[in-house]
């Protein structure tokens, strides 16, 4: 059986592996920094690295390059590139004007990207626009109470890191292809885990996976998220030995009291190193993305990126991608089971035209019942039905703010809760930071140093 | 009215307790996985605790949540040294409470490993 088709039927492949004619492209006359979008108090939210990544690699295919207006309006409006195919979100590359000067970039111009000052990517300048008044776009790209009532239930405001990004854009935007012309190094440990579309493809076919369900992280896994991951090869079907989990962390703009990105990875890895899952049925894997916690449009984004690396499912749990009470905990299953309307998607993603071939695979929440030992499921809540546990016991769910406090005084959270091998990846990045979760100070050094070397 | 703070207890931590008279009264979560002991505070040190640490708050139950670590790690250090879970320990841990806001506005930085 044939890997899935990629999102709008090809891969991209924007890099160019051949050494002389990438330097060709050092030298252009033209070329601009990337440079971090930064939130009001300074903090870098996003580096547009991270999506010149995606794009080139395949993560985000059919999408080749950075919007131009036409295609931003496209999917505002009804969430479709200007080729018909799905697509979530608006992806821009935003210059102040004294950039775009210093830049030397006009309409119809290769512009060399550069990353730390090293040459990095080339975009084939298509278009120079203005961006709209950005709190507008921001509201424009979430959704708001009023017109999205069947799952936006508080406005969006600042403290909603998706929608800061769009908010604090630049006044300019260009669009155009994007290709990679010096492939950048991964630093340990990203580089164990960098399996990008085509790779990830390719091992797919050699393992003989038939199955392969996608689990989305940036948390380090605790066994509430281990528990998700294996129930829900049984409810896609698994046919063994043919199956396998594919974990794919988002990795990205971090806040403070995050897992560290080096311990999500890591932390995935050992649930395959401690024999949880399988050698030959779990493999852990990244994508660059500043994350834009938009619950279920974000959903849609990691069905392409996941249907693009070769997954036929995706596993999707309560308050998937979400953060604060801005959305329903429950829309990413609404989406996937009646569509969004109000956002232009009329039947579920997989469902509409130039939709997605990945097939949902939506869960609610486990908890631990001490009586029966075991986890049981507790379904999903929506409108009026409530959450209940299978058994008719009184199940002790796993707060996530609970575990930290546990690991915070240096505890052992208890193997009901968290494997031991989990937890001692926890410790030794806390040891290389002198912190179990993000701070100010790895949110600096990453931002200096990101993922990559060129 | 009385407040409480919960401490978690590790295996490590038990055995620092289990000969004490209160070992026997544990809470315990995740069928025994996790068990969790009680201290109880007043309402005037409940207040001195709230003013030392403007992040501490007292949650719907009436614990006392969000402590620094040094708080907490200080208080059962307490426990075991005066063998008490009420007022004993918590003036034991007054006594260095200087230290531990020292320690305690580090911890957005900096918590020594396990």
């Amino acid at each position: 059986m044939p890997v899935i088709e990629p999102h709008g039927g090809r891969l991209v492949n924007n890099v160019v592996e051949d050494a002389d004619k990438a330097r060709t492209y050092w030298e252009l006359p033209t070329r601009l920094e990337i440079k971090p979008t930064l939130g009001p108090d300074g903090a870098p939210i996003r580096n547009p690295y991270r999506e010149v990544m995606s794009i080139a690699y395949g993560f985000f295919s059919p999408l080749e390059g950075f919007m131009p207006w036409n295609e931003v309006e496209s999917v505002l409006k009804e969430r479709r590139l200007l080729g018909g195919w799905l697509f979530p979100f608006p992806i821009v590359l935003d210059v102040t004007e004294e950039e775009l000067k210093a830049s030397g970039a006009r309409q119809g111009d290769d512009l060399l990207l550069t990353l730390k000052g090293r040459p990095f990517a080339v975009l084939k300048v298509e278009e120079v626009y203005k961006l709209p008044d950005r709190r507008e776009l921001a509201d424009a790209v979430f959704g708001t109470p009023e017109r999205n009532g069947e799952v936006v239930k508080k406005r969006f405001d600042e403290k909603h890191p998706g929608w800061l990004i769009y908010r604090s854009l630049k006044p300019l935007a260009l669009a155009g292809k994007v290709a990679v012309v010096n492939p950048p190094r991964f630093r340990e440990p990203y580089s164990r885990f960098w399996t990008p579309p085509a790779a990830s493809r390719r091992l797919i076919e050699s393992k003989g996976w038939k199955v392969v369900v996608a689990h989305q992280t940036r948390n380090v896994p605790h066994i509430g998220h281990e528990m998700l991951m294996k129930r829900a090869m049984f409810v896609a079907g698994g046919d063994r030995p043919g199956d396998a989990v594919l974990v794919n962390a988002i990795i990205g703009a971090k806040r403070p009291g995050d897992y560290v990105d080096e311990a999500i990875l890591e932390g995935h890895e050992a649930l395959r190193l401690g024999g949880y899952f399988h050698q030959e049925r779990h493999v852990v894997s990244f994508t660059l993305w500043d994350m834009r916690y938009g619950n279920p449009l974000e959903s849609i984004l990691h069905g392409i990126i996941r249907q693009n690396m070769g997954a036929t499912h995706h596993m999707f749990g309560r308050d998937h991608a979400a953060t604060g009470d801005y959305y329903d905990p429950y829309s990413t299953q609404y989406l996937w089971t009646r569509g969004l309307p109000s956002y232009g998607i009329n039947a579920p993603p997989h469902e509409v035209d130039k939709g997605l071939k990945i097939r949902p695979v939506n869960m609610g929440e486990f908890a631990y019942c001490p009586k029966c030992g075991e986890y049981t499921y507790l379904g999903m809540s929506y409108g009026d039905v409530k959450e209940a546990p299978l058994c008719g016991h009184t199940p002790e769910r796993i707060s996530g703010s609970f575990l930290r406090g546990i690991i915070i005084e240096g505890l052992r959270p208890p193997k009901v809760v968290m494997r031991p091998e989990v937890y001692d990846v926890i410790v030794k990045w806390w040891r290389a930071y002198g912190y179990p979760y993000v701070t100010e100070k790895y949110l600096k050094l990453k931002e200096e140093a990101l993922e990559v070397e060129l | 009215m009385t407040y409480k703070i919960g401490l978690i207890i590790d295996d490590k931590r038990y055995e620092a307790i289990r000969d004490l008279p209160f070992a026997g009264s544990l809470k315990s979560m995740f069928g025994g996985e996790i068990k969790i002991l009680e201290v109880d505070v007043d309402e005037e040190t409940a207040k001195r605790i709230l003013q030392a640490f403007p992040s501490a708050r007292v949650d719907a139950r009436g614990y006392l949540e969000d402590l620094p670590v040094a708080f907490k790690r200080a208080l059962f250090e307490a426990v075991v040294k005066t063998r008490s879970l009420g007022k004993e320990a918590i003036e034991e841990v007054f006594r260095n409470i200087e230290a531990i806001k020292e320690l305690a506005k580090k911890e957005k930085e900096y918590v020594p490993p396990p």
